[in-house]
């Protein structure tokens, strides 16, 4: 025979509110938010500004790469890999932005600031091969997104903390990653 | 698999026809309530006879591909098994490793991983009080838990640069040392997050409709909780007065850490436990920072090594790392980290050969102690009891199948 | 001059004829009721998104704040493929949320819009109107059935439970009124309430609370939306459906639920009085069925899901007992409606 008796144990010193209270409790608090603006973020028409020190797409400046390949050697996803240049005589660094999982170990361990990184999230491809870059592709890369950071295609919102509100997006002014280190 | 022994049922196992009694369900693995996993549901009439968990759908073999990489590389890696409580999931690997490399992390470091870690500990309770409200489709307690989740994302992301995927605790200290506007955006986070608690009282757990949906469903005694292994809220929810925070790792021994411990061990107080640690965390949150001690954020033995040309950095509260980082070698030997995550006690276990890269790592989650209780819990109650149940475990597919 | 009336003498039709086609499918039926759902269906959306901190439905018409989404949805779901199931029982499959649909129209005939506005006045309307929409769970019970499926079979199970559950209480609550107005038909219940200028939610606010509680369950509206359980079983005896037809059978609720609205109005809330304008009293009983409606779909954003037993157990050991309180009060009450 099955066991239909579930031991429903009552909640012993649980307080039980008054249930007609708790109903017109929870249906006044909901009302009262209905002339609350949302928090959202409204996100193709702005984009978020992201706060000093975000880690977004790494950039990369030819210029100061000495070629260690620490870079990587610590990227935990192989997202950057060493190619020979022609006319280069060391390795640099290319870049799968695709891999990429933007933790920015490769930043932390370059020895000469090679390597920054971007307040740039979003980005979209059209296809997976332009997704991966040799070094001199990141090179040129790198400036466009500094470019972008720097003026925008869509107006920013920046993300700020009210005690009343929770997160309150307001206008922002483009900063720069500080890129060029 | 052992003969199924079913009330009312021969075992489906012998081929018989006399099992019809008893309906197989299938919740899952595309259902919209079942997340990366199926329930089989085996169901007398409404009442549920039995479920068994189908896990490993998101598998994917973090144990043997930790075998294949640095020990710094590593860390991103298990971060992706829970990346909603990524410095939570990372710290006790960082601090296990750290014992066989016989590195000490200054305390400003430990007190910063607290501050990281009780903030992730807080978005991950959202999460499971989100995702609980959807179950019992309460779309608004999900849609909030979700908006309140948001500013805890924020104050991570000033503080580490990244809104999940942390990489904070690093061998030796943290990535980032604590930026000016932490304090004033945490202090107004406190103030926000302790007024909707108030309102999620009033919407959700005075509200008679959840009460009576989530008062005396899943019963675990504090004896049962013990033997089933269950971990975190899960346990505590039941009376029993275990934390892994108890042992003091990080800075939770300086911080006069208690924990939240409930008493009837049904699904309101799971969910209610997870409450009142959000609170909790606040608080702690709010002691780490008063505490916060002056120094470095990294030890001594990894910043004497790095290059003069980026040490500027380190002044502008950036870490740097020394080109050995990525070939540390530890001492060989076995060593055990334990961490309480949002969910439960996560525990490493690493064995190294004095290599770069572990011998072995194994991994023991929260939700891998927790998925026992669907089919321990669930035996007896309706099928409409069952996401009502799996609400209040928190259970994370991604984090139990590693 | 009343239009409905040039229009039968340009037909060349009697009037009755011409009203009886008009009232279920203009005004207050199919194409009032079309308007109503794409209306009630994007403020529901619009309303929990407020509640939620969201926006909700926004990027189908900017300007109107996303007011035709339901609109684009609709002509979606008209244009994807109906899929049956290997398994279906293929015609009743098809056929049932149509007749279903169908049948749950036919109340408007019964149910009067306004002053004048009905297709048939019958001394029974109130009775007829009920027994029209009580049809629609059998229905829904062979959708479940044809449809051949675990969580189909469930849902269609708590269907005939929620059925035989919410309409006992219903139909006590609504007798509880006809007895207190001395009448079963709407136009004589409105006309009472017009002349002692006591609308009947005063009269006998018990009844007129069961009536809402109970059209909450059987239109399956949170916190009763048992029938369409998502987390458990999926969509109900809808799961299989596609394209138009599940589009019908969403729709379905709205069309029960603006038909029980449209009665609350006319048996508590006083219908088109104090107007007798064919127009005006319409508009009337529009906006007054149209705000309940509001607030019957606000509540998805205050409860969540009552469990199945808690569900049967509040109805029949506490609403419904209560009903017969509500059947005392109308006999204490009668008085004041009966005629002199």
């Amino acid at each position: 025979m099955l066991e239909r008796s579930v031991d429903r144990r009552r909640g012993g010193h649980r307080s039980r509110p008054n249930v007609v209270k708790a109903h017109l409790d929870a249906i006044a608090t909901a009302a009262k938010r209905l002339l609350e603006p949302p928090i959202t973020l409204p996100y193709p028409d702005y984009m978020e500004a992201r706060p000093p020190g975000y880690r977004g797409v790494i950039l990369f400046h030819y210029e100061k790469c000495i070629g260690c390949s620490l870079c990587a050697q610590i990227c935990p996803a192989r997202a950057i890999k060493m190619y020979r240049v022609p006319g280069d005589k060391r390795l640099r660094p290319g870049y799968n932005v695709g891999r990429c999982i933007f933790c920015g170990l490769c930043v932390d361990i370059c020895p000469v600031d090679a390597l920054s990184e971007s307040l740039v999230h979003d980005k979209v491809y059209e296809d997976v091969p332009s997704m991966d870059m040799d070094p001199v592709d990141w090179a040129l890369w790198s400036r466009r997104v500094m470019d972008e950071e720097r003026s925008p295609e869509k107006p920013l919102l920046r993300a700020r903390l009210d005690p009343e509100r929770g997160i309150v997006y307001e206008e922002a002014q483009p900063a720069s990653s500080g890129g060029e280190g | 698999m052992a003969l199924v022994q079913l009330p009312g049922m021969v075992g489906r196992e012998l081929g018989s026809s006399e099992g019809l009694r008893v309906v197989e369900l299938n919740i899952g693995a595309q259902h919209p309530a079942s997340g990366h996993m199926r329930l089989i549901v085996y169901l007398d009439g409404d009442v549920i006879v039995r479920v068994d968990p189908d896990i490993g759908y998101v598998h994917r073999t973090v144990e043997k591909l930790a075998e294949g990489r640095e020990y710094v590389r590593i860390i991103s890696l298990v971060e992706r098994m829970t990346i909603i409580d990524a410095c939570n999931v990372t710290l006790p690997y960082v601090e296990a490793v750290e014992r066989l490399l016989g590195v000490e992390p200054p305390p400003r470091a430990r007190y910063l991983r607290t501050i990281l870690c009780e903030v992730n500990r807080i978005a991950s309770h959202l999460y499971g009080l989100g995702i609980g409200g959807i179950f019992l489709n309460h779309s608004t307690m999900y849609m909030w838990a979700f908006g309140d989740r948001e500013v805890f994302i924020h104050l991570a992301s000033l503080l580490t640069g990244s809104r999940l995927t942390h990489t904070y605790p690093v061998f030796g200290g943290v990535r980032r040392d604590l930026p000016q506007v932490f304090r004033e955006e945490f202090e107004k986070a406190k103030r926000y997050m302790l007024r909707r608690l108030r309102e999620y009282d009033k919407v959700f757990f005075n509200n008679p409709v959840i009460r009576g949906r989530l008062e005396g469903v899943g019963v675990m005694t504090a004896k049962q909780a013990v033997a089933l292994g269950a971990t975190g809220p899960n346990l505590r929810a039941s009376g029993v007065r275990y934390d892994a925070r108890m042992t003091g790792y990080a800075a939770y021994g300086e911080l006069d850490f208690e924990p939240v411990v409930g008493s009837e061990g049904d699904a309101l107080e799971r969910v209610w436990v997870r409450l009142r640690e959000i609170e909790a965390s606040l608080e702690l949150i709010d002691r780490a920072l008063r505490g916060l001690p002056e120094g470095p954020f990294m030890a001594e033995k990894f910043t004497k090594t790095v290059p003069p040309a980026v040490r500027h950095w380190l002044g502008k509260g950036r870490l740097k790392l020394p080109g050995s980082y990525v070939r540390l070698k530890t001492r060989p030997g076995e060593v055990l980290g334990r961490g309480e995550m949002g969910r439960g006690e996560i525990t490493y276990y690493l064995v190294s050969d004095g290599g770069m890269k572990p011998y072995r790592l194994r991994i023991v989650t929260p939700s891998a102690r927790n998925v026992v209780l669907f089919d321990a819990l669930a035996r007896g109650h309706t099928l409409m009891d069952l996401p009502a149940i799996y609400g209040s475990i928190d259970y994370f597919p991604p984090e139990a199948d590693r | 001059m009343d239009p409905l009336a040039w229009l039968a003498s340009a037909l060349g039709l009697p009037r009755w004829a011409l009203r009886a086609v008009a009232a279920p499918l203009v005004y207050p039926g199919l194409l009032t009721f079309m308007a109503v759902a794409l209306f009630v269906i994007w403020a529901e959306r619009k309303m929990a998104a407020r509640v939620q901190m969201r926006v909700g439905p926004l990027y189908v018409s900017r300007r109107l704040g996303g007011a035709l989404q339901l609109l684009a949805d609709g002509i979606r779901f008209a244009f994807q493929e109906i899929i049956v199931p290997v398994g279906a029982e293929k015609w009743s499959f098809i056929l049932s949320p149509i007749l279903a649909f169908t049948v749950a129209s036919l109340a408007f005939t019964m149910v009067p819009g306004g002053p004048g506005v009905y297709g048939f006045r019958s001394s029974l309307s109130l009775i007829a109107a009920y027994a029209i929409l009580s049809l629609v769970p059998i229905l829904v019970i062979i959708m479940g059935w044809a449809s051949n499926n675990k969580f189909t079979y469930i849902g269609a199970g708590r269907e005939a439970l929620v059925a035989v559950t919410g309409e006992a209480t219903l139909l006590a609550s609504m007798l509880a009124a006809a007895m207190m107005y001395g009448s079963m038909d709407f136009v004589s219940i409105v006309e009472e309430q017009a002349r002692s200028h006591v609308p009947g939610i005063v009269a006998n606010p018990v009844a007129a609370l069961l009536f809402f509680i109970a059209a909450l369950l059987v239109t399956d509206r949170v916190p009763f939306d048992l029938v369409m359980g998502e987390q458990e079983i999926v969509q109900g005896p809808y799961t299989e459906y596609t394209g138009i037809l599940y589009a019908l059978v969403m729709a379905l609720d709205y069309l029960k639920l603006y038909v029980l609205m449209l009665m609350f109005t006319h048996l508590f809330l006083a219908g088109w009085a104090p107007f007798s304008d064919p127009l005006l009293g319409s508009v009337w009983v529009f906006a007054k069925t149209l705000a309940l409606m509001l607030f019957a779909v606000f509540l998805r954003s205050v409860y969540g899901r009552m469990r199945l037993d808690q569900v049967a157990s509040m109805f029949w050991s506490r609403l419904f007992p209560l009903a017969l309180t509500a059947f005392a009060l109308s006999a204490l009450i009668h008085p004041v409606y009966a005629q002199p």
